[in-house]
């Protein structure tokens, strides 16, 4: 028989609220950021052509693009370890009070753009 | 212990390993993505950046492998689509790895 059941986890049928947005936000940013460490392992590989054809990929990793997706990857890095965090303390036990979950979600949100801001400085050896 | 338990002790045990290791990978990214050359080259040269660089991968795509089958779970109904998909996923994030190390360990200035 055909299962008619609709797919997990329901997004069109649930109202949208912080721990829905949060829940499908891990699994899209997680998805992305394995395409993006993909790229990551080619741009690694890609030094092994030398020097000179490296001077392309320099150009573009310097122009405003580059430095624009090296941003993004940092944010949603900076959003997938907050997230992952707050899922081990669900793990342990910590943290199912719906007031509880609705900040550690909005912790999660923010925290990824603050996150995002001091490891660019420290990368960027400004602090 | 059922399969779904030792799926999720490795999730988890992944997840805990790939918090550290993303923190160090991304502050080293933002740090060398606009060097030259040979500054990148010598940064993947040194012994610990080769180790925790590999480590990542393996864990990252095995930790992906992990959660994107999950997913697969969830979306996809038909046994023998899932099936494919699931295969093709795990062949892709071994290969992806291995020849990341390769790479790693031929790089040298």
């Amino acid at each position: 028989m055909e299962n008619k059941n609709p797919l997990s986890p329901h997004i069109q049928i649930y109202s949208w609220n912080i721990s829905l947005l949060i829940s499908i936000s891990h699994r899209i940013i997680g998805v992305i950021n394995i395409v993006a460490l993909t790229f990551v392992c080619l741009w690694i590989a890609l030094l092994l052509l030398g020097e000179t054809n490296y001077e392309y990929i320099k150009s573009f990793l310097q122009s405003f693009l580059g430095k624009f997706l090296i941003l993004c990857l940092t944010w949603s890095f900076s959003f997938q370890i907050l997230s992952e965090i707050r899922h081990l303390f669900w793990d342990f036990g910590y943290g199912f009070e719906l007031i509880t979950s609705k900040i550690t979600g909005l912790i999660v949100i923010f925290g990824s753009f603050v996150l995002t801001i001091l490891i660019y400085l420290i990368g960027k050896q400004i602090i | 212990m059922i399969n779904a338990t030792k799926k999720w002790i490795f999730l988890k045990v992944s997840s805990i390993i790939l918090i550290p290791l993303m923190v160090w990978f991304i502050i080293n990214l933002v740090s060398i993505y606009e060097k030259d050359y040979v500054d990148i080259v010598s940064f993947f040269s040194t012994q610990p950046s080769k180790f925790l660089t590999s480590l990542l991968m393996i864990v990252a795509f095995f930790y992906s492998s992990l959660s994107i089958s999950e997913i697969f779970e969830d979306y996809i109904h038909d046994k023998k689509i899932k099936n494919i998909a699931n295969k093709t996923l795990y062949t892709f994030f071994i290969i992806v790895p291995l020849i990341i190390i390769m790479v790693l360990f031929n790089l040298n200035i």
